[in-house]
């Protein structure tokens, strides 16, 4: 028998932690929430931890999500027994993922690949459409920190909508985990399975 | 990008010149930003200098005798 949570009436993120918290100690549960924000969330939660969804719309935009333990069918990954599963929702072709791997852009000049990389994030800014993530590691995480040169230029991409992930595990090494200055902190599950889902990657 | 403030640009005839400026900028504590030359400029490939027009002066006379401002527009 399926857990059943209520969740209606409940503001982001509460239903996802709900359905998070269930989760680990239940193989099946069914959520139910009022808003379509929550429905996508907890999609893309059931799809990470690699669950079956099957979403029943009701009257009044109610939608009942049930997940079960069940795994997608696909290709299964080749994953050691210490490692979880990263799944991955199957790529939109227009999902548009880029990453930045440097605080420099292209190799040779560090000061001249300083300028390029400000010039460059100004600029995504101007492209229609934008695009939907931007993924920082290695040094590019430093341009997400809060005293960064370009720090208001990814506020304004978060503010349109551009998810921003920046690899924890680099904030953690340059010590500027409690300096970012946009973005979330993630995690190299969340930039697999993106940069995986991605229809176009691009690296500058 | 449809702001209310209006912003001016400082060109320059190389990128060194501007890197120059940057510099100078930086250590009077004069608040601007880099970006790429807008295209209905110049299709260049080329960086410029942004700042308020509160700063103007503060700016010119920074740079006057340091570096070679080749125009000051408005964006």
């Amino acid at each position: 028998m399926a857990k059943i949570i209520d969740a209606k009436g409940l503001a982001c993120p509460e239903p996802v932690i709900l359905t998070k918290k269930a989760l680990e100690q239940q193989d099946a549960v069914t959520v139910i929430v009022d808003d379509d924000i929550a429905v996508g969330n907890i999609k893309r939660l059931g799809a990470k931890l690699g669950r079956t969804i099957n979403i029943e719309k009701k009257e009044g935009g109610i939608s009942h999500i049930h997940i079960s333990s069940g795994v997608q069918a696909g290709k299964q990954p080749v994953a050691g027994k210490d490692t979880d599963t990263v799944h991955y929702e199957s790529c939109d072709q227009n999902t548009l993922v880029f990453v930045i791997s440097s605080d420099r852009m292209g190799r040779g000049d560090d000061e001249l690949g300083y300028v390029l990389i400000r010039s460059f994030i100004h600029t995504l800014l101007t492209l229609n459409p934008l695009p939907d993530t931007i993924i920082f590691y290695n040094t590019g995480v430093k341009l997400a920190a809060r005293d960064s040169e370009v720090i208001d230029d990814l506020k304004q991409l978060e503010k349109a909508g551009v998810s921003i992930l920046v690899c924890g595990t680099c904030t953690n090494y340059f010590g500027i985990s409690n300096a970012l200055g946009a973005g979330c902190i993630s995690n190299m599950y969340d930039i697999a399975s993106t940069m995986a889902g991605a229809g176009r990657l691009i690296t500058p | 990008m449809n702001r209310a403030v209006t912003y001016e640009v400082l060109m320059f005839t190389s990128v060194s010149h501007a890197l120059r400026a940057e510099k100078i900028l930086k250590e009077a504590g004069i608040p601007f930003k880099l970006i790429p030359v807008p295209r209905h400029i110049s299709s260049d490939c080329g960086v410029c200098l942004r700042f308020s027009p509160d700063y103007r002066k503060q700016i010119e006379e920074a740079l006057a005798g340091k570096v070679d401002v080749s125009e000051i527009r408005v964006l």
